[in-house]
C-alpha cells in the first residue's frame, strides 16, 4: 500500500496553517519586468526606432572622436568639431552632387512616353531580338497586348504605395534633424552615461557587465562601420561600373546599390535588378544587360570574398543559416529595418549567451577547458 | 619643426592625468604617449569602496586593472585561512593573465582604501594589438618580462618547483 504525501506546511505557517505571502521565484519578476519592457518599447516604437537610428551613426563618427580623446582633447570640443566638419562637408558635397542627381531623378520619372510605354517597348525590342536567334521561343512570350496590361497592373500596385510615401516625408524630415541631434549628444554624453552605470554596477558583476557591453560594443561598431563602408565601395564601384558601360543615370543607380547593399540577400538583387531595368529601357537589347548582370556579378563576388571579409566579416561570426533565418524573420517583424538591423541583433545575443554561459560555467565549478598540450594550467598570479 | 599644441581650453586635465598614469605602468614602459592614447581610450573606470572585493580566486578572468588611486591588496587563500601576496598603489596593475588565457583567477583582489581602478578588458586589448604590431610587442615582452619574474621568485621560494618547469630554452610535453 503506498501512503499519499500530504503536501509540505512551511514552519511559518503558524497554528492556523495559514500560508504566508511568499514572494514569487526571480524567474517569475524577470519575466514580468521583461514582458513590461517589451510592451513599453513597442507603444513607444517611433522614438525607439529614431534612438537606434541616431545610435547607429555615433556608431559611426565614435572612432574619430576616439582618436580625438586619444590625445587628450574634450570629448565634447571633439563631437562638436567633427558635427561641424561633418555638416560642412555635407553642404559642399551636395552642392555639387544634388543638382546632378536630381536631374538624374527628374529625367526618370517624367520622360515621355510614360515608364511603362518604355518598359514595354524594350521588352518588345529583347523578345524580338530572342526570336529571331531562336524561332522556338516564340511560343514562351505572351501577346503584346496582354504583358502590357499585366505590366501596367504591376506598376500601378508598386506605385500604389507612393502617396503614403509622401505623407511620410514630414516623419522623414524631423528624423534627418532628430537623428543627428540625438547621435550628437549620445556621442557627447557617452562616456558620462557610461561611467554613470559602471558606477551604480556591484562590484562582483564588474567584469562580466564589462564583458558583455564590450562585446556588444563590439560587435555593434564593427558591423554598423563595416555595412557603411561596404556600401560605400559597392555604390562607388557600381556608379563607376555603369558610367563605364554608358548606362544612364550612373550617380543615382550607384547610390541606390550602395543603400539597398545594408539588406542582407535581397539588397544586392534590388540594386543589380534596377540597373538592368534602366539598362534594359535605355539600349532594348540583350548584349547591354549581358553587360550589367556581369558588372553586378562581379561586385557581388568582390564584395563577398574581399570587401566584406575586410569589414563586417570580421564582426559577424554567424552560421548562414541562423544568418537567413535572422533576417527573414527580422523583415517579417519590423520590414526594412527589420532586415538590417536582424544581423548585429542576433549576433550580439550570440557573443553575450557565449559569454553568460561560461560565467555561469564558472559558477557551476566546471573546470575549464584544457587550453592546450604542454600549457601549465596554473598561474602564477591573477 | 615646433611641436603642434592644442589650445588650453580643448584639453581634458583628466586624461592628461590618466596617461601620465599610463607611462608610469611597468607593463606599458616603452610605448610612445600616442601609443598609450590609443590604449587610453579603451579603458573604463570604476571606483570600489574600501573593503570591497575587486574580483575573487576561482572566477572567470576577463580584465586587466590598473589601480589609479587607492590601495588594493591580492590575496590568496591558504591552509590558515586567506594571506596577503601584495599591497598595490596608484600605477600598479594586476589581472595581467586575463590578458593571455581565459584560465580563472588564482587570487583574491580587494580594495584596502577608496580606490579608483581602469579595467581594460581583453577583447579590446586584443583589437589594440592586432592593429597595432608595435604596441603588441612592446606590451607582450613587458608581460613576458613580469611572467619571468613572477617565475624565479617562485623558484626561489620553493626550491621543489624547479624540478616540476622545464628547463629553461626546452618547451614542455
Amino acid at each position: 500500500m503506498t501512503r499519499e504525501r500530504l503536501p509540505d506546511i512551511p514552519k511559518s505557517a503558524g497554528r492556523s496553517g495559514r500560508v504566508p505571502f511568499i514572494p514569487p521565484p526571480s524567474s517569475i519578476i524577470w519575466a514580468v519586468g521583461i514582458a513590461i519592457m517589451v510592451l513599453i518599447l513597442y507603444v513607444s516604437r517611433e522614438l525607439v526606432l529614431l534612438l537606434i537610428l541616431s545610435a547607429g551613426l555615433a556608431y559611426l563618427i565614435n572612432p574619430l572622436v576616439k582618436m580625438a580623446e586619444s590625445v587628450a582633447i574634450k570629448r565634447g570640443v571633439a563631437v562638436t568639431a567633427l558635427f561641424l566638419g561633418i555638416g560642412g562637408s555635407l553642404i559642399v558635397t551636395a552642392y555639387f552632387f544634388v543638382p546632378r542627381l536630381r536631374a538624374e531623378v527628374t529625367a526618370l520619372s517624367s520622360g515621355s512616353p510614360s515608364f511603362t510605354e518604355r518598359l514595354d517597348e524594350a521588352i518588345d525590342a529583347v523578345q524580338k531580338e530572342i526570336m529571331a536567334e531562336h524561332p522556338a521561343a516564340r511560343r514562351l512570350f505572351p501577346a503584346r497586348e496582354a504583358r502590357y496590361d499585366r505590366l501596367n497592373a504591376f506598376i500601378t500596385q508598386q506605385t500604389s504605395n507612393l502617396p503614403g510615401l509622401v505623407g511620410h516625408l514630414a516623419t522623414i524630415a524631423l528624423g534627418a534633424v532628430l537623428i543627428p541631434f540625438f547621435a550628437f549628444f549620445l556621442l557627447r554624453d557617452n562616456q558620462k552615461i557610461i561611467q554613470f552605470l559602471m558606477d551604480r554596477l556591484p562590484a562582483p558583476h564588474i567584469e562580466t557587465s564589462v564583458a558583455v557591453w564590450c562585446e556588444i560594443d563590439r560587435t555593434i561598431g564593427r558591423y554598423l562601420r563595416g555595412l557603411a563602408m561596404d556600401g560605400l565601395v559597392i555604390g562607388a564601384a557600381a556608379a563607376l561600373g555603369l558610367w563605364a558601360l554608358g548606362v544612364n543615370y550612373p550617380l543615382l543607380l550607384g547610390a541606390f546599390s550602395g543603400l539597398a547593399n545594408a539588406v542582407p540577400y535581397l539588397g544586392p538583387i534590388l540594386g543589380g535588378g534596377m540597373a538592368m531595368l534602366i539598362a534594359l529601357i535605355q539600349f532594348k537589347g540583350l548584349g547591354p544587360l549581358g553587360n550589367v548582370l556581369l558588372l553586378y556579378l562581379f561586385i557581388k563576388v568582390l564584395d563577398d570574398v574581399v570587401i566584406q571579409a575586410a569589414t563586417i566579416g570580421r564582426s559577424v561570426h554567424l552560421h548562414p543559416i541562423l544568418l537567413l533565418a535572422s533576417v527573414t524573420t527580422g523583415g517579417h517583424a519590423f520590414g526594412l529595418i527589420g532586415m538590417i538591423l536582424a544581423v548585429p541583433a542576433v549576433t550580439v545575443l550570440q557573443e553575450v549567451s557565449k559569454l553568460l554561459l561560461e560565467r555561469r560555467r564558472y559558477q557551476a565549478g566546471t573546470p575549464a577547458p584544457h587550453p592546450g598540450k604542454g600549457v601549465h594550467t596554473q598561474p602564477y598570479v591573477c | 619643426m615646433p611641436k603642434l599644441r592644442w589650445p588650453e581650453w580643448t584639453i581634458d586635465p583628466e586624461q592628461l592625468r590618466r596617461l601620465d598614469l599610463l607611462e608610469k605602468v611597468p607593463l606599458f614602459a616603452g610605448l610612445s604617449r600616442r601609443q598609450l592614447g590609443k590604449l587610453l581610450v579603451k579603458l573604463f573606470e570604476k571606483g570600489y569602496e574600501a573593503g570591497e572585493t575587486i574580483f575573487l580566486e576561482g572566477e572567470p578572468g576577463k580584465a586587466l586593472f590598473i589601480v589609479l588611486d587607492g590601495r588594493v591588496s591580492i590575496c590568496r587563500a591558504g591552509l590558515g585561512g586567506e594571506h596577503r601576496l601584495a599591497t598595490l598603489a596608484p600605477g600598479a596593475y594586476f589581472g595581467e593573465l586575463a590578458l593571455i588565457d581565459d584560465q580563472p583567477r588564482s587570487a583574491t583582489a580587494r580594495a584596502d582604501e577608496p580606490s579608483a581602478l581602469l579595467i581594460l578588458y581583453k577583447s579590446h586589448f586584443d583589437d589594440l594589438i592586432e592593429g597595432h604590431s608595435t604596441i603588441a610587442i612592446r606590451v607582450m615582452g613587458n608581460l613576458l618580462k613580469a611572467l619571468a619574474g613572477y617565475v624565479r621568485a617562485a623558484q626561489a621560494r620553493s626550491p621543489s618547483l624547479s624540478a616540476t618547469l622545464p628547463p629553461s630554452g626546452a618547451a614542455p610535453e
